[in-house]
C-alpha cells in the first residue's frame, strides 16, 4: 500500500515535472513585458470597494463607472496610457510606427500570449474587436469615440501578429484613442456578434468559464449585491524585474457598499484594503486614524475635475420660455458674467467646501494636468469693487435697498439649480449665493435630483444657472472636442448651434479643429493654451474649483502608485502585492 | 409625579417652544443664514464669568476664537479681548408679526462671536438655524398630520360604517395608496414646479401632498374601530330606535375612534417632521438657505458630521421635548373624551 | 369561501392598478435611464437615440405598458437597462436577504413589544409605564436614518459589529459553522437598527389596544370579582385587544419588504433596499416597477391575512353590514 502511493508520488512528480518544462518552453516563445516596479510576493487577497454594483462584464456595454472598474481588470488594451505619467506606452502592442502623414499607424502585437482561458491572441482578434466597436448597429460607446469629428478608421491584418489602422484624417493624440479601447476574444463573442446577441453577453451570471480577457484578472464569482471576485489570470503578459509573472495577488474582491461615507467606513474599519475616492471631509476624519488603525491616506493633488457655473444661453428658449428668455439678455451680457466671476471668493469655497484640499479655477485645465495647463491665466483674487464697475459699465444700477436693477429698473434676481445628491456642488452653489447677494443680486438655489437636473440643463433648457461640474478620463484636449465645439453634444451652454454664436466661439471652434491635426505638441499647446484663455476671459463657464484626488491603502501594500488620472488606483493592480508584516 | 402635573409640564414645555419660534427673530442673535466663513463648524462659544486674571464677573462673557492655521474647524480662544455678552442689542434685520426690527434678545460686539449651539460647515450659527427651523418643521409637521388625518377619518369612518362595497371599494384604494412609488410623484410635482417659487412655499406645496398621500394608514386603523364600535349595544339599540346614519356616526360612532385619532396624531407629527429628513436626502426638503429641522438633521447623514460635531445634534435633541410633550397631550386628550371627566 | 375570492380578486385588481399608476409616475418624472449619458463627451446622441429604441423608451407609454402586461403574463418580468439581466433573477436574489433581515426583526419587535406593552397598560401611570413609554418616544423622535447612522459609528469605535454588508469578503472559504457567524456578525447591527425603529410604534400600539381592552365594563367586573391578574390580563384583556393586534400583524407582514429599505442602504445589506434606490434615481423602469409589485404583493396579502384573521376571530363582522 505505502509503496503504491510512493509509485504515484514519483510518477506524478515525472509528469508534473515535465508539463513544466513544456510550459517554460512555452513561456520562453512567449513576448512578456516586463515591468519596473519593486519585486513582490505572490498571494493574499485585496479587498476594494464600490459605490455601486457592476452591471456587467461586457466590454461593449460597459458604461457605468462600477463595470468599468471591474472589466477593466479582466481586459487589456493595445497601446495603454500610463496614468503615472500620463504618457502612452506598449501594451498588447509591443511597438507601432505612424506614418509621416499620420494617417497610418502599424501595431506590432506581442506574440505567444494568451487569454485568461488559455486561448492564443493574435491580430484576429484585433480585427474582430474593432471590426465589432466600428460597426454600426452595435452602438458602441467605443464607436463614438473613434470616428469623432468625420474620423474614418479602418483595420487590416498585415500578418498574424502586425494589424494596420488607416485613418481618413490626422489625429494628433491617435495613440491614446487606444487606450481602454479593449481586445475582445474572437473565440468566444463571434457566434454572439453574428446572432446579434453581444448586447447580452457576458452578464455577471455567465459562467465564469465563458468569459475571458487579456487583462491580470478574470471573473471567479458574483454574489448579488454584495460582491465579485476576480482570481489571478495564468496567463498575463506582464512580468516583474525577476521574471516572475504577474499579478501577485490571488485574488481582488469588489465589495458593494452604498454610499460614499460608507465606503470611508468600510475601510476605515479595515474591511477594505484601498479607497479610491475619499472627499476632503471623510479624508480629515480618517487622517485621525491613520497611526492605530495600520493605513496611509495620500492627497495626490488637484485632479481633472472643473466644477463650474453655467448659464443658459441656450436659443430656443425665446417664446418658449419668456421668463428665462427676459434674464439671458444679462446672462448673454459678458460683463454681467466676469463680474460674477469677480465677485465669488474662490478661496473661500475651496476652504470650507473642499477643507483646504483643492484649488481655485479659473478656466478649465486643473493644475493637476501638467502637459495642458496654461499657466498664464490670471488669476485675480474676489473683488466685489472690480464686479461692481464691471456691471456699472454695463449699465446695471442700484436701487435705494442695494438691489441691482438692469437698465428696464427689473431687479436681477435668477436662480441655480444643482444636483441635490452632490452635497459639495450644492455647498458651492450656496457660498455663491451669498457671495452674489453682496452685489445685491438675489439668488435662490434650487436642488434638484439628479435626473431632474440633467433633463433641464441638456434637454428643455428650463434653467437659469446650474453649479455643475466635468471630469476628464484623460488629460488630453481630444476628449474635450464636444465641450468646446460649437456643434458639440456637450456644449453644454448653448446646445444645438447650427453655426458659432458668437466670434469667440467660432473662434475657439477654429482652434479645436486645428489642435486635433496638429501633431507637434508645442505648436498644439499654444492652440490649447488660447482656448483656455478664451474661456477664461468670455467665461461661457465660469470656473470655480477643482478637489483633490484623495486615496488610501493599508500599510503594507507594495507597488501602491495611485495617480490622478482614472481609476486613481488600481491602474497597477497586476504589481500590487502585500509586504510581510 | 401625578398625571395632571405631567400635563401641565407638557403645556407649558409646548407654549415654550411655539413661542420662542414665533419670537425666533427676537431670540436668535443671528440671521440663520449669514455665513460666518471664518467660523465654518466652530463649537459652542463658552460662557466665562472668570477672566485671565482669575477675577470674578457678574456677568458672562466670552472670547473671540482664532482658527488654527493648519487644521480645518480647530479653534483657540483669544483670551487676549474679552466681550461681555449684551442684551437687547442692535443687529440683523428681521420681521416680527410685520414690524420691521433691529433688536435682538442678545448679542456680541463685533468683531466678536457668539454661538450658542456652535455653527454649521458655512460657519452659520446653529442656535439662530434652530430657532429659525423649527418654525417650518412644526407648522409642516402640523399641516401634513392635519391633512392626512382628515382625510383618513372620512375615508375610514364611511369605509367601517357603511361596509360592504363601500368598504371594499375604499380598503382597496387604500392598498393602493400604501404601495404607489411616491417618490416618482414627488420628483414629478418638484420637477412641475416654477424655478422661482421660493424654497419655504415649495416645501409647503410637497407638504401638502405627501400628508394627502398618507391618508391612507390612519384611514385603515380608524376604520377598525368603527367596524367593531358600529357592533356596540347601544349603537345598536340607538339604531333600533330609528337613530339616522349621521347622528350615529357623529354621537356615538366617531367619539370611540378618537383614541386612535389621538395616538396617530401623536405619532404622524413627529413622523412628519421627520420626513424632511429623507425629502432633503432626495433633494426635496427645504431648499438652502433656509433652515428647518429637517434639513439641519439631514446634514447629520454625513458621517464626519456626526463623528466629528457632536453640537450638530442639537436639532435631534429638541425633538425629544417636543414629541414628548405631544404625546403627554394626546394621551391626556385621549382620556378625558373617552372616559369624560 | 366567497369572501375569500372576492378579497383574492380585488387584490389582483390592486396590482394592475398600481402597475398601471406606477408607469405613469415613472413617466412623469423627468430624465429616464440613459440622460446621464448625455453628460458624457464620448457618446453621440445618436448611440443614446438607438440605445432607447432597442430597449422601447421611444415608444408611447400605452404601449409600452401593454408589451409590459402581455411578458409579465409569460412569467417575464422584462429587463434591466442597467443590468441586462431579467427583473424576476435580479429582484429575487435581493428580496431573500430583506427577507431575512425583516422576519427576524419583526419577530423579535413582537416578542418584546407584547409583553412590555401588556405590562405599561397594566400599571399605566405608575413609574414602569412612565419609563417605558419615555422610551419608546425618545426612540420615536430618532429618525431611522439617524438610528442606524449611530449604530455604525457605535460599531466603528467598538470593532465589535461588522460595518456594513452581509458576509465578509473571505465568505466563500468559511465552513459552516463559521459561515453562520459570520452573517450573525453582520446580521446584529442593520437588526437592531430595524427593531429599535419599529419597537415604539408596535409598544404603542399594543399598549393603546391593552388600556382599552382593559377598561371594557366586562373586564372591570371580572377585576372586581378578584379574578387573578395574570388570568384577567391573558385569559379576558388580551383577545379583547385582539382586534388591533391582528391589525398590527397584517401591518407587520405587509411591510416585510419596505420596512427595511433605509436602514439597508445605510448598512450597505444587500437587499431590495439598495437596488431600489439606485433603480429608483437611474430611472431603470422595469426593476422599479418589479420591486413595486412584489411589495404590493405582500401589502395585499398583509391586508387579506389580517382580514381574514379578524372576520373568524370577531363573529360580529361576519354579519356583514346592518
Amino acid at each position: 500500500m505505502r509503496r503504491d502511493i510512493r509509485l504515484i508520488l514519483v510518477f506524478l512528480a515525472l509528469v508534473t515535472g515535465a508539463l513544466w518544462a513544456q510550459t517554460k518552453a512555452a513561456a520562453a516563445k512567449e513576448e512578456l513585458q516586463r515591468t519596473t516596479g519593486e519585486v513582490g510576493q505572490y498571494g493574499g487577497r485585496l479587498v476594494i470597494s464600490q459605490r455601486a454594483e457592476a452591471k456587467t462584464l461586457n466590454p461593449v456595454t460597459a458604461i457605468d463607472r462600477p463595470s468599468r472598474e471591474v472589466m477593466y481588470r479582466t481586459q487589456a488594451d493595445l497601446i495603454h496610457i500610463n496614468r503615472v505619467t500620463q504618457r502612452t506606452e506598449p501594451a498588447l502592442a509591443k511597438s507601432w510606427t505612424a506614418s509621416n502623414d499620420g494617417l497610418e499607424y502599424a501595431l506590432r502585437l506581442r506574440r505567444g500570449i494568451r487569454f485568461s482561458d488559455g486561448q492564443p491572441f493574435n491580430a484576429d482578434d484585433v480585427v474582430f474587436s474593432f471590426q465589432v466597436y466600428l460597426d454600426q448597429n452595435v452602438h458602441s460607446p467605443q464607436r463614438d469615440l473613434l470616428i469623432a469629428r468625420d474620423q474614418k478608421i479602418t483595420v487590416q491584418k498585415a500578418d498574424p501578429y502586425t494589424v494596420v489602422f488607416k485613418l481618413a484624417r490626422p489625429d494628433a493624440a491617435a495613440e491614446r484613442l487606444f487606450d481602454s479601447v479593449v481586445v475582445l476574444p474572437k473565440h468566444l463573442l463571434e457566434k454572439a456578434y453574428h446572432d446579434g446577441t453581444l448586447g447580452q453577453a457576458w452578464s455577471l451570471t455567465t459562467p465564469p468559464g465563458q468569459i475571458a480577457g487579456l487583462g491580470p484578472f478574470r471573473l471567479k464569482n458574483y454574489v448579488p449585491g454584495e460582491q465579485i471576485t476576480l482570481e489571478r489570470n495564468p496567463y498575463y503578459w506582464k512580468v516583474d524585474a525577476k521574471d516572475n509573472r504577474l499579478p501577485y495577488l490571488n485574488e481582488i474582491t469588489f465589495l458593494v457598499v452604498a454610499s460614499e461615507d460608507a465606503e470611508a467606513i468600510r475601510f476605515q474599519t479595515g474591511d477594505t484594503d484601498v479607497i479610491s475616492r475619499l472627499n476632503s471631509e471623510n479624508y480629515a476624519l480618517l487622517a485621525k486614524d491613520q497611526q492605530s488603525r495600520g493605513y496611509t491616506l495620500e492627497d495626490l493633488g488637484p485632479g481633472l475635475e472643473y466644477n463650474f457655473i453655467l448659464f443658459n444661453l441656450n436659443d430656443d428658449t425665446r417664446g418658449r420660455l419668456p421668463d428665462i428668455a427676459r434674464k439671458q439678455a444679462w446672462f448673454r451680457e459678458v460683463k454681467f458674467r466676469q463680474a460674477v466671476s469677480a465677485a465669488i471668493d474662490r478661496s473661500d469655497i475651496v476652504r470650507l467646501v473642499y477643507q483646504g484640499r483643492g484649488e481655485p479655477l479659473w478656466a478649465q485645465v486643473t493644475a493637476g494636468n501638467k502637459l495642458w495647463l496654461n499657466t498664464k491665466i490670471p488669476k485675480p483674487a474676489r473683488s466685489l469693487n472690480r464686479a461692481r464697475e464691471l456691471l456699472k459699465s454695463a449699465g446695471f444700477t442700484w436701487n435705494k435697498d442695494g438691489k441691482l436693477g438692469d437698465h428696464n429698473g427689473q431687479l436681477v434676481e435668477f436662480s441655480i439649480v444643482s444636483s441635490s445628491s452632490n452635497s459639495q456642488r450644492m455647498q458651492i452653489a450656496n457660498m455663491v449665493q451669498q457671495d452674489l447677494a453682496r452685489l445685491g443680486i438675489e439668488v435662490s438655489v434650487v436642488p434638484l435630483e439628479f435626473r431632474s437636473f440633467l433633463e433641464r440643463v441638456t434637454q428643455t433648457h428650463e434653467y437659469e444657472a446650474a453649479v455643475m461640474g466635468l471630469v476628464n478620463g484623460d488629460v488630453d484636449p481630444n476628449p474635450e472636442m464636444n465641450v468646446w465645439m460649437s456643434s458639440g453634444a456637450t456644449h453644454l451652454w448653448n446646445l444645438g448651434e447650427k453655426k458659432p454664436a458668437t466670434p469667440w466661439e467660432e473662434e475657439i471652434d477654429k482652434l479645436m479643429e486645428q489642435q486635433i491635426v496638429t501633431l507637434n505638441y508645442p505648436a498644439r499647446k499654444k492652440l490649447y493654451d488660447r482656448v483656455q484663455e478664451i474661456v477664461a476671459d468670455e467665461l461661457p463657464i465660469i470656473c470655480v474649483a477643482s478637489p483633490d484626488i484623495l486615496v488610501g491603502s493599508k500599510k503594507n501594500l507594495g507597488n501602491f502608485r495611485p495617480a490622478i488620472l482614472d481609476p486613481y488606483t488600481l491602474h497597477n493592480v497586476e504589481e500590487l502585492f502585500w509586504k510581510p508584516k | 409625579m401625578s398625571r395632571k402635573r405631567m400635563v401641565r409640564i407638557a403645556v407649558v414645555l409646548l407654549s415654550l417652544l411655539y413661542g420662542a419660534i414665533l419670537g425666533a427673530g427676537f431670540l436668535a442673535p443671528y440671521d440663520p443664514a449669514e455665513q460666518d466663513r471664518a467660523h465654518p463648524f466652530a463649537p459652542p462659544t463658552r460662557l466665562h464669568f472668570v477672566d485671565a486674571e482669575g477675577s470674578l464677573h457678574g456677568w458672562p462673557f466670552i472670547y473671540g476664537l482664532i482658527p488654527s492655521p493648519d487644521n480645518f474647524a480647530e479653534y483657540q480662544e483669544d483670551r487676549s479681548r474679552a466681550f461681555p455678552v449684551r442684551l437687547f442689542v442692535s443687529g440683523d434685520h428681521y420681521s416680527l408679526l410685520g414690524f420691521s426690527c433691529r433688536r435682538h434678545w442678545f448679542g456680541i460686539d463685533e468683531p466678536g462671536h457668539i454661538f450658542l449651539l456652535g455653527t454649521d460647515g458655512y460657519g452659520r450659527d446653529q442656535f439662530s438655524r434652530l430657532l429659525w427651523g423649527g418654525r417650518i418643521s412644526l407648522l409642516a409637521g402640523l399641516i401634513a398630520a392635519a391633512l392626512s388625518l382628515s382625510l383618513g377619518m372620512a375615508v375610514g369612518s364611511v369605509s367601517g360604517y357603511f361596509g360592504g362595497f363601500v368598504d371594499d371599494t375604499l380598503m382597496r384604494l387604500v392598498e393602493l395608496f400604501l404601495a404607489m412609488p411616491w417618490l416618482y410623484l414627488l420628483f414629478a410635482v418638484r420637477a412641475f414646479l416654477p424655478l422661482h417659487i421660493s424654497p419655504t412655499v415649495a416645501f409647503f406645496l410637497l407638504v401638502v401632498v405627501i400628508g394627502t398621500v398618507g391618508w391612507a394608514r390612519p384611514a385603515r386603523l380608524i376604520r377598525g374601530v368603527v367596524l367593531s364600535a358600529r357592533e356596540r349595544k347601544y349603537v345598536l339599540a340607538a339604531r333600533g330606535f330609528g337613530a339616522s346614519d349621521f347622528y350615529l356616526l357623529r354621537r356615538h360612532i366617531l367619539p370611540q375612534t378618537m383614541g386612535v385619532f389621538l395616538t396617530q396624531a401623536a405619532l404622524l407629527i413627529p413622523q412628519y417632521i421627520l420626513a424632511e429628513v429623507t425629502l432633503s436626502f432626495l433633494g426635496l426638503g427645504v431648499g438652502e438657505p433656509v433652515p428647518s429641522w429637517g434639513n439641519m438633521l439631514g446634514s447629520l447623514q454625513q458621517y464626519h458630521i456626526l463623528a466629528s460635531y457632536w453640537w450638530m445634534l442639537a436639532p435631534a435633541l429638541v425633538l425629544v421635548p417636543v414629541f414628548w410633550g405631544y404625546q403627554v397631550l394626546a394621551d391626556f386628550l385621549h382620556e378625558r373624551l373617552e372616559f369624560g371627566h | 369561501m366567497a369572501y375569500l375570492l372576492r378579497r383574492l380578486l380585488h387584490g389582483a385588481l390592486v396590482l394592475v392598478g398600481v402597475s398601471v399608476l406606477s408607469f405613469l409616475f415613472v413617466q412623469l418624472a423627468p430624465g429616464e435611464f440613459f440622460s446621464d449619458m448625455r453628460l458624457n463627451p464620448q457618446v453621440s446622441p445618436e448611440t443614446i437615440r438607438h440605445l432607447r429604441a432597442q430597449y422601447g423608451l421611444d415608444r408611447a407609454l400605452p404601449i409600452r405598458y401593454v408589451r409590459w402586461a402581455r411578458s409579465v403574463a409569460k412569467g417575464d418580468w422584462g429587463y434591466s437597462f442597467a443590468y441586462g439581466l431579467p427583473v424576476s433573477k435580479l429582484i429575487w436574489s435581493r428580496a431573500r436577504n430583506t427577507l431575512l433581515l425583516t422576519i427576524t426583526s419583526a419577530l423579535l419587535a413582537w416578542l418584546i413589544s407584547i409583553p412590555l406593552g401588556i405590562y405599561a397598560a397594566e400599571r399605566r401611570d405608575r413609574w414602569g409605564d412612565r419609563v417605558t413609554v419615555a422610551g419608546s418616544s425618545a426612540l420615536l423622535t430618532v429618525p431611522d436614518l439617524l438610528l442606524a447612522l449611530a449604530l455604525l459609528i457605535l460599531a466603528i469605535r467598538t470593532n465589535a459589529f461588522a460595518a456594513g454588508g452581509m458576509t465578509s469578503p473571505d465568505f466563500a472559504e468559511l465552513g459552516t459553522v463559521a459561515k453562520i457567524k459570520d452573517v450573525a456578525a453582520h446580521f446584529t447591527l442593520p437588526l437592531a437598527a430595524l427593531v429599535l425603529g419599529t419597537l415604539p410604534i408596535f409598544f404603542r400600539h399594543v399598549r393603546a389596544g391593552m388600556i382599552e381592552a382593559l377598561a371594557l365594563p366586562s373586564i372591570q367586573s371580572a377585576r372586581a370579582h378578584g379574578i387573578p391578574r395574570s388570568r384577567i390580563l391573558f385569559r379576558y384583556a388580551l383577545p379583547a385587544a385582539a382586534n388591533s393586534l391582528i391589525s398590527l400583524f397584517g401591518f407587520s407582514i405587509a411591510t416585510l419588504l419596505s420596512a427595511s429599505l433605509l436602514v439597508e442602504v445605510v448598512m450597505s445589506w444587500p437587499g431590495l433596499g439598495p437596488m431600489l434606490l439606485e433603480a429608483i434615481l437611474a430611472r431603470d423602469l422595469y426593476v422599479v416597477i418589479g420591486a413595486v409589485m412584489l411589495s404590493t404583493f405582500f401589502l395585499v396579502a398583509g391586508n387579506l391575512v389580517a382580514d381574514v384573521l379578524l372576520y373568524l376571530s370577531d363573529p360580529r363582522i361576519r354579519r356583514g353590514p346592518a
